[in-house]
């Protein structure tokens, strides 16, 4: 990954767009990027991750590696007659698309104020109607989360007055339960791009949440990158994040390797649950954690999330700023 | 392909009837990808999911107080659709 010192603003779907009125979004926004690696701030306790590339967690033996391995773990392939969850709105799904959806392997994590687990968050969205939901964001910098684009502007809801800009975001770092080992700070200052607010594609679903504090430099923040498809395919995806269908606020972690990709989206058999939307699909790099995906999408047959490519990169490097 | 969305529209009830607040709803199933997000409900139990295309889509609902419930339903048209949850212990 090389370090630009000239902002590269994407255009197309890809051009970002701010809650902010244009005056205000510029007085936020900082001079210079910063780097793309992770980092894992102050006292991190960061557990050396497997040799296979998933997180080492207590009680979690879920065999990532090899296919053969895989194939011994789901002996039955799925033949069922489900589409491919992208086929319906995407066209002819990529090849290999269709893979099973195992057993449930979620892991709870209990130790989130360690890093990486603290450099997710559980997020208490309230909408610009009023109604409230629940998501996932991942630090990339001092002052900026990742998440999915569906989590800062809501499109096409058809209840009136909910779709636009949410209205406010509380974000709880490595919350575990009631207990908020970092505290909660609530922002009304996201990003987006107009290939999700204005066309509401499913290709161009992510956005960013922006503190008013440094709160990244205590908990860490993820690295991420664009890699080949290959590279990619021969990756194993860690995802964790704050499921609806656990006890509240507590946070769940699952890895396997990657299913398949296409030009925009990584699809994968990574078990999740809606609110964790806009979770890390990261990979293990050198003992680095690198995002390749924001979680975005559940289906019958795969997960997807919306893939980290040079756009989005360049957009991730500007709103970590 | 054009999708058309329709509103699923529900409440959430306790054992005696009682609305449940902050109950956690979501899609677990549906014709077409799905935004992993849910929805928390409102004080008086009241929740509302888009649903994008037509079909039939399966909700669930947690809490921290009763068990876990699923519940189907089935959407054409753009056309809303109401649920009522009833959670059990």
């Amino acid at each position: 990954m090389a370090t630009k010192k000239k902002e590269t603003v994407p255009t197309g779907p890809h051009t970002p767009i701010s809650s902010l009125s244009k005056e205000a979004a510029e007085a936020t926004t900082p001079e210079e990027s910063v780097s793309k690696p992770p980092a894992e701030g102050k006292d991190p306790k960061t557990p050396k991750p497997r040799a296979d590339g998933a997180e080492s967690v207590k009680g979690f033996k879920t065999k990532v590696g090899p296919e053969s391995a895989m194939a011994a773990v789901y002996k039955a392939p799925n033949t069922s007659k489900l589409k491919d969850i992208g086929e319906a709105s995407f066209g002819p799904p990529p090849p290999k698309a269709e893979t099973v959806h195992g057993p449930d392997d979620r892991i709870k994590i209990t130790t989130t104020s360690i890093y990486p687990w603290r450099a997710h968050a559980s997020l208490l969205i309230t909408a610009a109607d009023g109604s409230q939901w629940i998501g996932t964001g991942w630090f990339i910098g001092p002052h900026t989360l990742m998440t999915a684009g569906h989590v800062v502007y809501i499109k096409n809801s058809g209840v009136a007055g909910r779709d636009g800009w949410v209205r406010s975001i509380d974000v709880m770092p490595g919350r575990n339960g009631s207990s908020l080992p970092y505290g909660k700070v609530t922002s009304r200052n996201f990003r987006s791009v107009v290939g999700w607010a204005n066309s509401g594609d499913e290709n161009f679903d992510y956005g960013a949440i922006i503190l008013s504090t440094n709160l990244g430099n205590t908990t860490g923040w993820f690295g991420f990158g664009v890699f080949s498809d290959a590279d990619l395919l021969a990756s194993v995806g860690n995802i964790s994040g704050y499921p609806g269908d656990k006890p509240a606020g507590t946070q769940w972690y699952d890895a396997r390797r990657i299913a398949n990709v296409n030009a925009r989206k990584v699809y994968y058999d990574i078990d999740t649950f809606g609110g964790q939307s806009g979770s890390a699909v990261y990979r293990i790099i050198n003992g680095g954690r690198y995002g390749i995906a924001v979680h975005a999408y559940g289906g019958a047959t795969t997960n997807s999330g919306t893939r980290i490519v040079r756009p989005v990169f360049d957009n991730m490097v500007n709103w970590k700023a | 392909m054009a999708l058309s969305p329709s509103v699923i529209s529900g409440v959430v009830h306790g054992p005696r009837g009682e609305a449940v607040a902050n109950a956690r709803v979501y899609f677990t199933d549906g014709p077409v990808p799905l935004p992993d997000i849910a929805a928390l409900t409102d004080r008086d139990g009241a929740f509302s999911l888009t649903a994008p295309a037509p079909g039939k889509y399966v909700i669930e609902c947690a809490t921290d107080e009763f068990a876990v419930r699923s519940q189907a339903v089935s959407v054409s048209g753009g056309q809303p659709a109401r649920l009522e949850i009833r959670l059990k212990k």
